[in-house]
């Protein structure tokens, strides 16, 4: 525990020094405090999953009346040093990235507060911790999305979404938390998880539902994802990394931790609607990742999607384990677990990727991008390990951990009730498809930004990136191929995690090796055998082609139809990729379409230029959320006519108040 | 060449001559029962056109022998070029030539094509293919003859 106090107090300290230091001196020492703090937490992290120990701390001194809980278990442990990972790498990229922007006094000091916060939170064990450092989290994070906000209109609308969403979100998880700790009779998580059995199922089922709404907004879960696609891309890269890549964790650690430890597991129809939310959640995000052409949007949404997947497998472990199937419950929470990690290291990956995309180009719409595995071809291979992480490609980590959510979902037939058994064909049925969406999605990011000709000048003049921002990248990268060619390293620790998730003794859904071996089931894959064999074949291949195929092939430029001048304007651009896409999907993206045709001044026969343009946006957006928007500011503008500043109207409002009181009470 | 009534040619089968000449099959061995060709048409009248389709039409059906139009340079053993090279269409031929996989047949199909015919000498004209290209195979006429064109083809593929 002393060891993960250091870490958040070098994370403090590199606050401080981001507020205080002279900008020379701010960048490097707030990136030294700030990986210090990463390395000593991932340090201390490592040791409670290795000792399978929790370890507590309690300290009067910070917080007034209640003081501070934190309490280091396996599963907190799992989520600390995902983020430490995450963490370490946006800071070795910031320290390129600040070159131009994020280099502030107040960025570089919400920078590592953020970060100590992230850390901070699966640590905290009472309400009044935990709700502090949520707070801090959601605090600095909205004060890093406004960096840019001189610049960028996006940005100022981004943060009042996210402002918003977060707050209400935050508010429904204090309502939900202090209504438990009101009727357990104390606030520590200890206290509640004792007590919690002996409530009333209504009371538990409100508090699960609030707690649920605040931690699925958090987690970007649709309907509540709306701020997500906003706030991902307007953040500078470090930042989306982090908040892609550790803050929407948080949200589903917040799920696992009272609907699981907590509460103990719960009801049935708890977990089918957690199955409901990430089915739609997966299938929404796949959809619009699939059809957004701003690379940071695209992926947004997929976090979205992503997040929607490990839903799936955290509803599919509560509700196995409500149904008393223990060792398929572990197997589909240590699915889910493995899925978040995976997710948030190749995320993270392809954040920073796009950062470096905007960085290098100026740009981040792939319809003007290309071309750019030429120019930046360190980024380029990095952003592609990322990209076939995602795609779960097998040899990459998001292969594993897929394979594994599927298995468990298929596994999961072996429960007994209709309503499970729908949730979880539902569940099968939206992997599925969000897998194939997300290819599509990640073969436009990666064929149309990287390869072909440049589409504009930025993307024709872009030169590679800092090494830092490129050690950035690599630190995200590496894990990714690490964990995918040798998934069975995270077995135990994910097994601890899990077991802590479902309060359940210990099973062990894995099997020890390299590769992922079901015990409970019948179900194999070695990742190493698979990559072994794939390389082995390419080599054969090119050996054969070197030693059969004829020499001196003669290379001429691709076919053309004989057109002289081919420019990139010719090329096939994001939006067109994607528009087969959006025709099929037409009824859940809602497309707008316009065109618009200038004629000739003398003749309505001729165009002068025609003009298209089409956006796909936010359907739930527009469905849900505009007609609440418009009845609030309707109400503001109706409230405006009270308060219209006249201190004399104000006197007499007073005045008409008390009469009332006297009178009432008269 | 014979003249056959409409009626007679819709129920007879078919057009197949005796080959006037000997196959050259020792030059063209590559192509021998199968020629895929990319029609080029670097500024014809359109008449060479109507010909090639009628000697890949059902009453010559060219096909039969193994020759056979494609769509893409990249898929052709060779170029079936109409008309006479003009300044705009130089360039295009080129690239079609450089898409061509080797070995690869030249075919000038019609006078225009062959040495310039009606419009050598224009002023929108760049040269004669032959200038420009290597040519293999000529068949004169202006049009030419749908049955030319199918002996041509039997010359290349042998059949």
């Amino acid at each position: 525990m002393t060891l993960f106090l250091v870490g958040l107090g070098l994370g403090l300290a590199g606050a401080m020094a981001g507020a205080t230091l002279p900008a020379r001196l701010r960048v490097i020492t707030t990136a030294v405090c700030g990986s210090g703090a990463c390395v000593v937490t991932f340090a201390a992290a490592t040791r409670v999953l290795a000792s399978n120990h929790s370890v507590n701390f309690h300290s009067g001194a910070v917080l007034p009346l209640t003081g501070i809980d934190l309490t280091l278990d396996p599963l907190g442990a799992l989520f600390i040093a995902t983020t430490a990972v995450v963490g370490l790498a946006a800071i070795c990229y910031s320290v390129g990235y600040t070159e131009h922007a994020l280099r502030s006094r107040s960025a570089m000091a919400m920078f590592p507060l953020f970060l100590t916060s992230l850390l901070l939170v699966p640590a905290t064990s009472s309400v009044a911790t935990f709700l502090v450092a949520w707070e801090l989290m959601a605090l600095t994070s909205m004060l890093l999305l406004l960096v840019e906000h001189r610049h960028s209109e996006a940005a100022r609308d981004a943060y009042q979404w996210y402002a918003t969403m977060t707050h209400l979100g935050a508010a429904a998880i204090l309502i939900g938390l202090v209504l438990l700790a009101a009727h357990s009779g104390g606030q520590t998580f200890t206290d509640i998880g004792t007590h919690s059995a002996a409530l009333s199922p209504a009371l538990r089922s409100i508090a699960f539902l609030l707690v649920l709404v605040g931690f699925a907004s958090k987690a970007g879960a649709v309907p509540l994802h709306v701020w997500l696609p906003r706030a991902h891309p307007e953040a500078p890269s470090p930042v989306s990394a982090l908040m892609s890549g550790a803050m929407v964790n948080l949200g589903v650690y917040g799920i696992i931790r009272v609907g699981g430890s907590l509460l103990g597991g719960g009801f049935l129809w708890w977990w089918l609607v957690v199955i409901g939310l990430g089915v739609i959640s997966a299938f929404y995000g796949a959809l619009h990742a699939s059809a957004s052409s701003d690379l940071k949007r695209l992926l947004a949404y997929s976090t979205v999607d992503n997040i929607g997947l490990v839903l799936i497998a955290v509803g599919a472990a509560g509700a196995l384990s409500v149904t008393g199937h223990r060792a398929l419950a572990a197997l589909a929470m240590l699915a889910a677990l493995f899925h978040l990690i995976n997710h948030s290291v190749f995320k993270g990956c392809l954040f920073l990727g796009a950062g470096a995309v905007e960085r290098a180009t100026g740009t981040r719409d792939l319809d003007r991008l290309g071309g750019l595995a030429r120019r930046l071809p360190l980024t380029a291979v990095l952003f592609a390990i990322g990209a076939f992480s995602i795609s779960a490609l097998p040899g990459f980590n998001g292969f594993a951990s897929e394979w594994l959510l599927l298995e468990s979902l298929l596994h999961g037939f072996a429960a007994h009730g209709a309503a499970t058994l729908v949730a979880l064909l539902a569940g099968v049925a939206a992997l599925a498809l969000t897998g194939g969406l997300t290819a599509a999605a990640f073969v436009k990011a990666l064929g149309i930004g990287f390869l072909g000709q440049p589409r504009s000048d930025g993307a024709n003049s872009a030169h590679e990136v800092a090494p830092s921002m490129l050690a950035g990248m690599a630190l995200l990268a590496i894990p990714c191929v690490v964990i995918g060619v040798a998934p069975g390293l995270l077995a135990s620790p994910l097994r601890r995690a899990s077991a802590v998730a479902l309060g359940a003794a210990s099973v062990t859904p894995l099997r020890p090796g390299l590769g992922l071996d079901l015990s409970g089931a019948a179900g194999a894959v070695q990742p190493l055998l698979l990559v072994i064999a794939v390389l082995a074949a390419m080599a054969l291949t090119a050996a054969v082609v070197r030693l059969v195929g004829r020499r001196g092939a003669r290379r001429a430029e691709a076919w053309g139809c004989g057109r002289e001048l081919q420019t990139a304007r010719m090329e096939y651009t994001a939006t067109s990729f994607a528009e087969p896409l959006g025709r099929v999907f037409a009824d859940v993206l809602r497309p707008d379409h316009d065109i618009e045709v200038t004629h000739v001044a003398e003749s309505r026969y001729f165009a002068q230029a025609v003009r298209y343009q089409t956006r796909a946006d936010d359907g739930i957006e527009r469905s849900i959320y505009r007609p609440v928007i418009n009845l609030v500011s309707l109400w503001g503008a109706f409230a405006r006519r009270a308060q219209n500043g006249s201190v004399h109207r104000y006197l007499a409002y007073g005045f008409v108040a008390l009469v009332v009181v006297l009178v009432a009470l008269a | 060449m014979r003249r056959r009534s409409v009626l007679r040619s819709l129920l007879s089968r078919p057009v197949t001559e005796e080959l006037a000449r000997p196959t050259r099959m020792s030059e063209n061995a590559h192509f021998r029962g199968s020629l895929q060709l990319r029609h080029v048409d670097v500024g014809s009248c359109n008449g060479c056109e109507l010909e090639i389709a009628s000697a890949f039409g059902p009453h010559y059906d060219a096909a039969r022998f193994g020759a056979r139009l494609v769509a893409s340079p990249r898929h052709a053993d060779g170029l079936l070029v109409t008309g006479v090279v003009t300044k705009n269409m130089a360039g295009p031929l080129q690239k079609t030539l450089e898409a061509t996989p080797e070995p690869l047949v030249v075919i000038a199909c019609g006078d225009c094509a062959v040495n310039g015919g009606l419009f050598a000498g224009a002023y929108g004209i760049e040269a004669d293919l032959d200038e420009l290209v290597e040519v293999d195979v000529r068949i004169p006429g202006c049009p030419p003859h749908p049955a030319a064109i199918t002996e041509a083809l039997r010359g290349l593929t042998g059949r």
